[in-house]
């Protein structure tokens, strides 16, 4: 498990809706009312045609490993009782690509051999602080292995 | 581009202070000292200068144009500050206001004490850096940690295969008396040690230093009248990636191809003219990339082209031959173009490489920006 680490301000106007949204077990990304492009990271206005406006959508809470890293050292003081962890480039079936700690049974995955680059894997929700979940990621162990 | 300047920008001088930890002193105090090395190195005094390009501090407001002129005493006619100032930016900033007419004899520094200041680069790299840290990828030995893996994972790249950066960078910073890091370092020693960030290691990653590197910049007809040999800029590019994990797998960071280009085709020069190249190396995966977006090795090919051993004293191909960020010093590439000048000029002792008439220096800015020169004795 991994300690609280570095939460920004869940109540931040901007990303309010996606920490309260963990909340419920569920992850979602923001999508244009104008031109319907789905937005990741969550931004004041839509990249693709600058306009404001848009709608939180829940994503499925499944993806695929691009890559992977531990963290065996804290490169951050929050992070000093969260080592070793591992976190991960996650490819979500919306078309989005995501950051995110992956939890396994060590929490370092080349000594558990729990997480390979093309494996699924699907999102937990976990407790960091009071009243607040953050997205995790667990390897789906008994799915079938994706293509990297 | 190159065919609508006038003349070619000429490189006359370069000054290097101390590098390491440099206690009870200033970011802009270490500057101006290393503009007064430079200015000495190029025969020229601080009323020569009209133009005054600064580089700003990560973690503090320092390093700005209106700071270093009024500790210098200077009111140049054209001054600037980048905020992204590693050295090839700074650097094509000058030649553009030569081009302009803004300025006739620029001095271009860096200086910073971030190590003596304690100042955190645990933070997160990238876009998205909110999510990012609440994911726990803080430092930038993470996301080169994710690229070099999935390099690993498409090319079959290996760990010994990358510590060959460092351990070569090494061999050439035991040549250089102003690098920090001069212990011998051998593969095996890089394997036995621990990833910090796995599959990084300490080797792989810079540490944080205190120091400073000045540039004096002129027109090719005014470099002629100067003591030392000038080293002109025959090419340069640029390019943003500002849309960060928008872009196509931006961890390989596959723009810095169409950087490279751009360079190629606009310079006329190839791979093949280059005598000694320059990377900056906040870690060692981005010499890996920077050697194949470049085209020194295929795209796929830059771990076995490093296990070859081209990269190191003897090479086919010398790389970062100060020894670079990861032993010489972290300065943001600064560092890195000063010792192509001292390469060109055939000042660069223990370490020389005969017959360096072009070097290749090419810098990036986290995941948002890179800029490459082309440097040159011929005339």
């Amino acid at each position: 498990m991994m300690a609280s680490g570095l939460l920004p301000d869940t109540a931040a106007p901007l990303t309010a809706p996606f920490w309260s949204a963990l909340n419920e077990g569920r992850l979602s990304a923001q999508r244009c009312t104008t031109c319907g492009y789905l937005r990741w990271p969550p931004s004041e206005l839509c990249p693709e045609c600058m306009r404001p406006g848009a709608a939180w959508e829940t994503l499925r809470g499944t993806g695929t490993v691009w890559s992977y890293a531990v963290y065996r050292r804290a490169m951050h003081p929050a992070l000093a009782d969260a080592v070793p962890y591992t976190v991960a480039v996650i490819d979500l079936p919306e078309g989005i690509r995501v950051l995110g700690t992956v939890l396994t049974s060590t929490g370092d995955a080349d000594a558990d051999g729990e997480v390979r680059i093309g494996d699924a894997v699907s999102a937990v929700f976990e407790e960091v602080a009071p009243d607040q979940a953050m997205v995790r990621w667990i390897p789906a162990a008994q799915g079938p292995r994706g293509i990297a | 581009m190159v065919a609508v300047m006038r003349e070619r920008a000429a490189i006359v001088g370069i000054g290097t202070t101390a590098q390491g930890e440099l206690p009870g002193r200033t970011a802009n105090e270490i500057a101006v000292e290393a503009i007064a090395l430079a200015l000495a190195d190029a025969g020229l005094t601080k009323d020569d200068v009209d133009g005054l390009i600064t580089c700003r501090n990560l973690h503090a407001r320092s390093g700005i144009d209106e700071q270093v002129g009024a500790l210098m005493g200077l009111n140049p006619r054209f001054g600037a500050t980048l905020d992204y100032g590693t050295g090839n930016f700074s650097l094509h900033l000058g030649i553009m206001a030569l081009a302009a007419g803004l300025a006739e004899t620029i001095v271009l520094v860096y200086g910073t004490n971030q190590r003596s200041q304690r100042a955190s680069f645990g933070i997160p790299i990238g876009g998205g850096a909110e999510m990012a840290a609440a994911a726990g990828v803080v430092h930038v030995a993470g996301p080169a940690a994710l690229a070099f893996r999935r390099h690993q994972h498409l090319y079959g790249t290996t760990e010994e295969q990358l510590g060959w950066v460092s351990v070569a960078q090494r061999e050439w910073a035991q040549r250089n008396p102003l690098a920090i890091f001069r212990k011998p370092l051998t593969i095996d020693d890089y394997l036995a040690s621990d990833p910090i960030v796995a599959p990084l290691r300490r080797s792989d990653l810079t540490m944080i230093s205190d120091g400073g590197a000045a540039i004096v910049l002129t027109t090719a007809a005014r470099a002629k009248d100067r003591p030392k040999r000038p080293v002109y800029i025959d090419g340069f590019a640029e390019r943003t990636a500002f849309r960060a994990d928008q872009n196509p797998d931006n961890l390989m960071r596959p723009w810095l191809g169409d950087l490279a280009t751009e360079l190629w085709s606009t310079s006329g020069y190839t791979p093949a003219d280059i005598d000694a190249l320059y990377i900056q190396d906040a870690t060692s995966v981005w010499v890996l990339q920077m050697l194949e977006w470049y085209g020194f090795a295929p795209v796929g090919e830059g771990g076995r082209f490093l296990a070859e051993g081209h990269t190191r004293p003897g090479g086919s191909l010398p790389v970062n031959t100060n020894g670079g960020q990861l032993s010489e010093a972290y300065m943001w590439g600064w560092l890195h173009l000063c010792e192509a000048v001292r390469q060109l000029r055939g000042e660069a002792g223990e370490r020389q490489v005969a017959g360096v008439e072009v070097a290749l220096d090419c810098s990036s800015h986290d995941f948002l920006k890179g800029a490459a020169s082309i440097l040159t004795t011929r005339s």
